[in-house]
C-alpha cells in the first residue's frame, strides 16, 4: 500500500481488500448498468456487444474506488477553481463572457489507439504542408489536374498576394489541428482541417491543469501521458525557425474582444510569448517590431490568433483594423517567422477532401490514413451528377466558407423533400461550384455523467501537431467539446456544449518530462521589453484602483467611520461645513448627481451608483476591464480580488441601506484594494510592468491628495475638516502620537502634503514616480533626463523643499494641475495613445 | 492609336502626417491589343522606400513608404500606350453562357488570366440575389455568352442613372443597385455580380476613356477621369471581352486599360495608411491625349 493511501484512511481500521474491490463493482455495475450507445454510431465506452471496452475499464476501475460523493466533490473544487481564475470564453458573435464549462468525465483512450491516430494525423499534417506549398507555388497539383482550380480560387482563404510567398523558417503550418470522431465503423474520421489560426490548445491546457488540481492520484496511477513536453516542443520549434538565437516570440491576438481571448491570455503566459496586438506592431527597415517603452524591439516571429485576411491591411482586407500594414511585404523578405502563415486556410475547405486521397497518392505514394465523410463537390460534373441521385441522403454545406451558428443548423437539416429540397435545387442549378454534398456524419458518442449515472454524448475532439525540427509532434491529449444533449451539435463551443479533457493512457508509467533544460539558457532577470500598450494599461489600471480607493475614503470620512481619534465626528449633521465640503467634491468628481442627498443615498449612489462615471464601482468597472486585456500580466488573483471588489460595491438590496451597512461595504471594499496593492508588491516581478501600475497607482493618489488637501487643509480649515483629512490620509494615530497639542493646520498639511516618511503623503509619490522613471529605460544614450523626466524631479523638488506655511489651497490645486501634465508627459513618452497619438488612416476617396 | 495619359493624384492633409505607405497601380497593362511605350510616375515627397513588384494579377506596382513628414502628398503618373484591338465579335457569336461557366471551371489553370478567379465573389462584389435576378432576364437557355452579356449591358445603360451624387467610393453594390444610380464604378460592380450570381467569370477593370470635347472647343486640362468597366471571359477562343455598362458600348480603341482584378480593390489606383490625426482633402486630375491631337 502507497503511502498516500495509508493517508488516505486516516487512520480508522483498514477496511477488508476484497470488499473495496466489491463496492468498486458495484459502483461501476450502478454508473453503467443504463448506458445505452446510440445504434449505427461507435461509442467510446461500450461496444454494440454492450461490454466495456477501451481504455474505459482501467479508467473505471480506479475511478470507482471513489465513492460518488467524493468524485462529485472534486469536479464541484473543479469548477470553483474556473470560476475564481476566471478562465472564459465567449460564444461567436457574444459580447458576454461565460465561465469555461468543463464537462464531468475526462474522454479516455488507449495507448495503442492514439497511437493509429497521431500516425494519421502526422501524414495528414505533412500532406496539407505540402498541399499549402504547391498552392502559393509552382501550381502542380492543379496543373496536373489533381486539384480543380474552382476549389482553390473558391476559396476565401485563398489569398492572392500570399502566392510566391516562400515562407520564413521554411514551413507554412508550424501548427496544424483536425477535428476528429469515429466513423460507424469505429475507425477515426477527420471532420475538419484546421490550418488557418486552430483555438483549443490552451482550453485544453487549462483543462489539463484544473483536472491535474481536482484528481492528481488518478494521473499518477493511470500513467496519463503529460503535456509539457509537447508545448516546449512547439515552443522551441518556433525559435528554431527564427534568425536570432534568443528570439522574441509573439501571440498575435484581435484583441480583448475576440471569442477566445483568456485562452490566447493563458497560452502567451504558459509559452513565455508576448501577447500583442496589430496597434502593437510596426513594420520598418524590412522587419517587424514591437513597440515598447524602450523603443521598437524586433518581433522575431508571430503566431498569428487573428485571421489571415485581416493581418495587412495595404495587400489584404483593407478595412482591417487589426493588422499590421506592410506584413506582407516583410514576409516576402523573410523578415518574420509566422504561424501559420496567410492563406494557409485554403486548405479548410470542405471541398478539398474528394481529391485528398488521390494527391495523398500522387505526392507520397501513400494512401491516405485518416479520410473523412465522403464528400463531392458540386463544381464537379461527377460530383454534381452523384449528388442529384443521392439528394435524399446528403447534405449540403457551402464548399468553402465555415458556417456557424444557427445558420449551420439549417444547412445541415436534411435536405430530402420540402422546401429544403428546392432550396438545394436551386442551389445547384446556377452557381453548383459554392457547394459540397456530403454523407452525414453520425457523430461518435462518449461517456458522461448525468443523474449519478454514465449517458452516451456526442463529442468531438480537436488534435493538434506542432511541427518541429525533429518533425511533427502530436499533443498527447485534445480538445474535446461534448454535447449535453443527445441531438447537440458539438462542432463548436456554444450553449449546451461542455469541453473535456483527454487523456491517453500509457501501458507503462509515463516519464514526468524533464524540466531540467539541457544547455544552459542566457540567465536573465526580466521578459523582455514591456509594449507599450500593456504599460498603457497597466498605468491606468492604477490609476482607476487607486480613484476608486479615493471615492471610498471619501463616502467613509461623511460616514464618521474612522472614529473619532482627533475631533468630534465631522458629518454628524448633513449641513456641517466639513459635510458640506466633502460632498462637493463627490459631485466634482461625478460621483453623485447631487450635493444634497440624504447621506445614506449620497453614499451609496458615491459607492455603487452606475450613472456617474465617478462612482467607486465604475472606477472598478473599468478597473477590471482594463485587466481583462492584461491577463497575461497579473497574478490569477487579482482576477479574483478584482471580481470580490466588484461584487462588494454591487448593491443588491431593494432599499437603501443603512448607514452602518453602507460603513461595512466601504471597509470591505477597502480590504480587496489592499489584498490587490498587496498582490501587485507581493507577486509580481518588480520589473517595469510593476513600475506602471505603481506609477499609476501614485500619480493618481498624488492629485486626489492634493485635490484632499486644498478642500480640507485651506486657511480656514477648521479642525473638523482637518481631523477628515488625517483620517483621508489614514494619519490619525500617527499625528496623535507626533503632536499631543490637538490639531494645527501646518501639521496636518505637513503630514497629508510634504512628510517624506508618511506613504500617503503627495512627496512620498513623487519619490516614488522619481525612482520608477529612474529605473525605466532611456531613449537616447546621451545622459539627459528626458522631458518628462525633468518634469517629475521637479514637482520632486517642489515637494521636498516647499514649507508647509507656504502651501495654501490654491497652490495645492496648481500642484494637482502640475501632476495632471506629468501624467500626461508620461503618457505621451511611453504610451501609444498619449493626446498626440496618430491613428492609422486609409487613404479614402476613388483615387 | 497612340495615348499620352497624365494621371495627377493629391492628398491634403488638415494635420501633418508623420509616416505612410501605400501601394501605387498606376502603370498600364501590357497584352490585349496594348503596349505601353513609356511609363513614370513623380511621388512627392520623396519616398524613404520605394518597391516595384509585380502583383498577382500581373499589375506592376509601386509600394512606397514615406517618412517625411508632410501636409501634401501627390501622385503624377504619365505613360505613352498604343492601343490597337481586333473589332468586336460579331452580335450573338461564341459559346453559350452555362458552356462558357463549364469551361471556366474546368481549365485547370491558375494563372493572372485564369477565369476561374473570378467566378466568385469578392470583398466588394458580393452575390446578391436580386442583381442575379435582374442579370437573369439576359441569360436564356443557351444564349451566346457575349451576345447576353450586351443586351445586359443594354438595359443596365437604360435602366441606370449616372449619378455622381448618387453614391461614394464605399458605398454596398446592393444600395447602389437599388437607387439604380451611380457612377462607373458601381455601373461595373453590379454588372460583374449580375454574371457572377450566374457562374460567369467577369473581372473589373479601371483605365482611362478617350473624351471628345465639344467641336470647336480646346480640350481642357485636367478634365477627364478615371473609368472603369467590365470584363466577361467568353470562352477559350474568344477570352476576355471589356464590356462597359456606363456607356454601353464594347471595349475598343477608346478605352486604355490600367489593370484587371476581381473589385476595385484590386485595382485601387492608389491604396494607403497614413498615421494622422486629422482629416484628408483629395483630388484628381486626369488627361487622356490623342497623339493626333497632341499638337492642336
Amino acid at each position: 500500500m502507497t503511502p498516500a493511501a495509508a493517508l488516505a484512511v486516516d487512520g480508522a481500521a483498514r477496511p477488508d481488500p476484497a470488499s473495496v474491490a466489491e463496492e468498486a463493482a458495484a459502483r461501476i455495475r450502478r454508473w453503467t448498468e443504463g448506458y445505452r450507445p446510440h445504434p449505427g454510431r461507435a461509442d467510446e465506452l461500450m461496444g454494440a456487444d454492450g461490454a466495456l471496452h477501451g481504455a474505459y475499464p482501467r479508467f473505471l476501475d480506479r475511478l470507482a474506488r471513489f465513492d460518488d460523493r467524493e468524485i462529485a466533490a472534486r469536479f464541484l473544487s473543479a469548477e470553483r477553481h474556473i470560476r475564481d481564475a476566471g478562465i472564459s470564453y465567449r460564444v461567436y458573435g457574444d459580447k458576454q463572457e461565460h465561465p469555461w464549462p468543463l464537462g464531468s468525465l475526462p474522454l479516455v483512450i488507449g495507448a495503442a489507439d492514439w497511437a493509429e491516430l497521431s500516425a494519421g494525423i502526422v501524414q495528414r499534417a505533412g500532406l496539407m504542408e505540402r498541399i499549402v506549398a504547391d498552392i502559393y507555388g509552382p501550381g502542380r497539383l492543379v496543373a496536373d489536374g489533381l486539384l480543380p482550380a474552382g476549389v482553390v480560387a473558391g476559396s476565401p482563404e485563398y489569398l492572392r498576394p500570399a502566392h510566391g510567398l516562400t515562407p520564413p523558417g521554411g514551413r507554412w503550418l508550424p501548427i496544424y489541428a483536425a477535428d476528429v470522431g469515429r466513423g460507424a465503423d469505429g475507425r477515426w474520421q477527420v471532420l475538419a482541417d484546421r490550418t488557418q489560426a486552430p483555438s483549443g490548445l490552451g482550453y485544453a491546457l487549462e483543462n489539463r491543469m484544473v483536472l491535474a488540481r481536482a484528481f492528481p492520484d488518478l494521473f499518477a496511477d493511470l500513467h496519463v501521458e503529460r503535456l509539457p513536453g509537447f508545448f516546449q516542443a512547439f515552443r522551441s520549434g518556433l525559435a528554431a525557425a527564427c534568425e536570432r538565437s534568443d528570439p522574441r516570440i509573439c501571440l498575435l491576438t484581435s484583441g480583448p474582444y475576440s471569442s477566445t481571448y483568456v485562452e490566447q491570455a493563458a497560452l502567451a503566459r504558459y509559452l513565455g510569448f508576448l501577447l500583442v496586438e496589430g496597434d502593437d506592431l510596426v513594420v520598418s527597415n524590412g522587419l517587424v517590431h514591437v513597440r515598447t517603452i524602450a523603443g521598437l524591439k524586433r518581433a522575431d516571429a508571430l503566431w498569428r490568433r487573428i485571421d489571415a485576411d485581416y493581418l495587412d491591411p495595404l495587400e489584404l482586407r483593407t478595412d482591417s483594423r487589426l493588422g499590421v500594414p506592410g506584413l506582407l511585404e516583410v514576409l516576402r523578405r523573410g523578415g518574420v517567422v509566422m504561424g501559420n502563415m496567410p492563406g494557409s486556410g485554403v486548405i479548410e475547405s470542405a471541398a478539398l477532401s474528394p481529391y485528398l486521397p488521390g494527391i495523398a497518392r500522387a505526392l507520397t505514394g501513400e494512401d491516405l490514413r485518416l479520410t473523412g465523410p465522403r464528400t463531392w463537390w458540386c463544381g464537379d460534373a461527377q460530383g454534381l451528377a452523384h449528388t442529384h441521385d443521392h439528394l435524399d441522403a446528403l447534405t449540403l454545406r457551402p464548399a468553402a466558407t465555415a458556417v456557424r451558428g444557427p445558420e449551420r443548423d439549417a444547412l445541415l437539416a436534411p435536405i430530402a423533400f420540402g422546401a429544403a429540397r428546392e432550396r438545394a435545387l436551386a442551389a445547384l442549378r446556377e452557381r453548383a461550384f459554392d457547394w459540397v454534398a456530403q454523407e452525414p456524419a453520425a457523430l461518435s458518442t462518449m461517456p458522461t455523467w448525468q443523474d449519478g449515472a454514465l449517458v452516451a454524448r456526442p463529442f468531438v475532439m480537436r488534435v493538434f501537431a506542432a511541427w518541429t525540427p525533429q518533425g511533427w509532434r502530436v499533443l498527447p491529449s485534445a480538445f474535446c467539446r461534448v454535447a449535453e444533449r443527445e441531438d447537440g451539435d458539438p462542432s463548436e463551443m456554444r450553449a449546451g456544449i461542455r469541453s473535456a479533457d483527454v487523456w491517453i493512457l500509457s501501458d507503462t508509467p509515463v516519464d514526468t518530462p524533464s524540466l531540467v533544460s539541457t544547455t544552459p539558457p542566457r540567465i536573465r532577470r526580466i521578459a523582455g521589453h514591456l509594449p507599450a500598450r500593456a504599460a498603457d494599461n497597466l498605468f491606468w489600471l492604477g490609476r482607476y484602483l487607486e480613484r476608486t480607493e479615493a471615492v471610498i475614503r471619501l463616502v467613509q470620512a461623511h460616514l464618521g467611520g474612522f472614529g473619532e481619534a482627533i475631533t468630534a465626528d465631522p458629518c454628524a449633521a448633513e449641513d456641517a461645513p466639513t459635510a458640506r465640503r466633502i460632498r462637493a467634491l463627490l459631485k466634482e468628481w461625478h460621483c453623485v448627481e447631487a450635493a444634497d442627498l440624504p447621506t445614506a443615498v449620497l453614499a451609496q449612489e458615491a459607492l455603487s451608483g452606475r450613472d456617474h462615471y465617478g462612482s467607486a464601482l465604475n472606477h472598478a468597472l473599468e478597473a477590471r476591464r482594463i485587466a481583462a486585456s492584461l491577463r497575461e500580466r497579473l497574478p490569477a488573483e487579482a482576477w479574483r480580488s478584482l471580481a470580490d471588489l466588484r461584487d462588494t460595491l454591487v448593491f443588491s438590496e431593494v432599499f437603501t441601506p443603512t448607514e452602518a451597512q453602507l460603513r461595512g461595504r466601504a471597509e470591505r471594499a477597502l480590504g480587496h484594494l489592499s489584498a490587490l496593492t498587496g498582490l501587485a508588491h507581493e507577486n509580481m516581478n518588480h520589473g517595469a510592468g510593476w513600475r506602471f501600475v505603481d506609477m499609476g497607482r501614485r500619480i493618481e493618489r498624488a492629485i486626489n491628495t492634493c485635490g484632499f488637501a486644498a478642500a480640507f487643509c485651506g486657511a480656514e480649515a477648521t479642525a473638523e475638516d482637518l481631523g477628515v483629512m488625517l483620517a483621508l490620509v489614514d494619519s490619525q494615530i500617527a499625528y496623535g502620537a507626533r503632536y499631543l497639542a490637538g490639531v494645527s493646520r501646518d501639521a496636518v498639511c505637513d503630514m497629508g502634503v510634504l512628510d517624506p516618511y508618511n506613504p500617503r503623503s503627495v512627496a512620498y509619490q513623487m519619490a516614488a514616480i522619481v525612482a520608477h522613471l529612474d529605473a525605466l529605460p532611456a531613449l537616447a544614450a546621451d545622459g539627459l533626463p528626458e522631458p518628462h523626466r525633468r518634469h517629475a524631479l521637479n514637482l520632486a523638488g517642489t515637494f521636498q523643499t516647499a514649507p508647509a506655511a507656504e502651501i495654501d489651497g490654491e497652490g495645492l490645486e496648481v500642484l494637482a494641475e502640475e501632476l495632471e501634465r506629468l501624467a500626461d508627459g508620461i503618457a505621451g513618452r511611453y504610451f501609444p495613445s498619449g493626446a498626440e497619438a496618430l491613428r492609422p488612416e486609409k487613404l479614402t476617396g476613388l483615387a | 492609336m497612340i495615348y499620352g495619359l497624365r494621371h495627377l493624384t493629391t492628398y491634403r492633409y488638415a494635420r501633418t502626417v508623420r509616416s505612410a505607405r501605400c501601394t501605387l497601380r498606376l502603370r498600364p497593362r501590357d497584352g490585349d491589343g496594348q503596349r505601353v511605350l513609356e511609363s513614370t510616375v513623380a511621388i512627392s515627397p520623396a519616398p524613404k522606400s520605394r518597391l516595384e513588384r509585380r502583383d498577382f494579377f500581373g499589375l506592376d506596382t509601386v509600394s512606397l513608404v514615406l517618412d517625411a513628414p508632410h501636409t501634401t502628398f501627390s501622385v503624377e503618373a504619365f505613360s505613352r500606350v498604343e492601343v490597337e484591338r481586333p473589332l468586336p465579335p460579331r452580335p450573338e457569336s461564341g459559346p453559350g453562357w452555362e458552356a462558357v461557366r463549364e469551361a471556366a471551371l474546368a481549365l485547370p489553370s491558375l494563372g493572372p488570366d485564369g477565369p476561374a478567379h473570378f467566378q466568385f465573389r469578392s470583398q466588394r462584389v458580393p452575390l446578391v440575389p436580386a442583381v442575379t435576378d435582374y442579370a437573369r432576364g439576359s441569360f436564356s437557355p443557351g444564349r451566346s455568352a457575349y451576345g447576353a452579356a450586351v443586351e445586359l449591358m443594354r438595359r443596365m445603360r437604360n435602366d441606370f442613372k449616372f449619378d455622381a451624387k448618387a453614391t461614394t467610393v464605399s458605398t454596398p453594390l446592393a444600395e447602389a443597385f437599388a437607387l439604380r444610380a451611380g457612377v462607373c464604378q458601381d455601373f461595373a460592380h453590379v454588372m460583374i455580380a449580375g454574371l457572377r450570381g450566374l457562374g460567369l467569370p467577369a473581372a473589373y477593370v479601371s483605365g482611362y476613356l478617350r473624351t471628345r470635347p465639344p467641336p470647336g472647343r480646346p480640350r481642357l486640362r485636367g478634365a477627364d477621369a478615371s473609368h472603369a468597366w467590365v470584363a466577361l471571359w467568353c470562352g477559350q477562343d474568344f477570352g476576355w471581352i471589356g464590356l462597359d455598362p456606363t456607356n454601353d458600348c464594347v471595349v475598343q480603341n477608346d478605352h486604355i486599360v490600367v489593370a484587371r482584378g476581381r473589385d476595385y480593390g484590386d485595382v485601387a489606383p492608389i491604396d494607403g495608411i497614413v498615421s494622422s490625426a486629422g482629416a484628408q482633402k483629395l483630388t484628381v486630375e486626369v488627361d487622356v491625349i490623342p497623339e493626333d491631337e497632341a499638337g492642336v
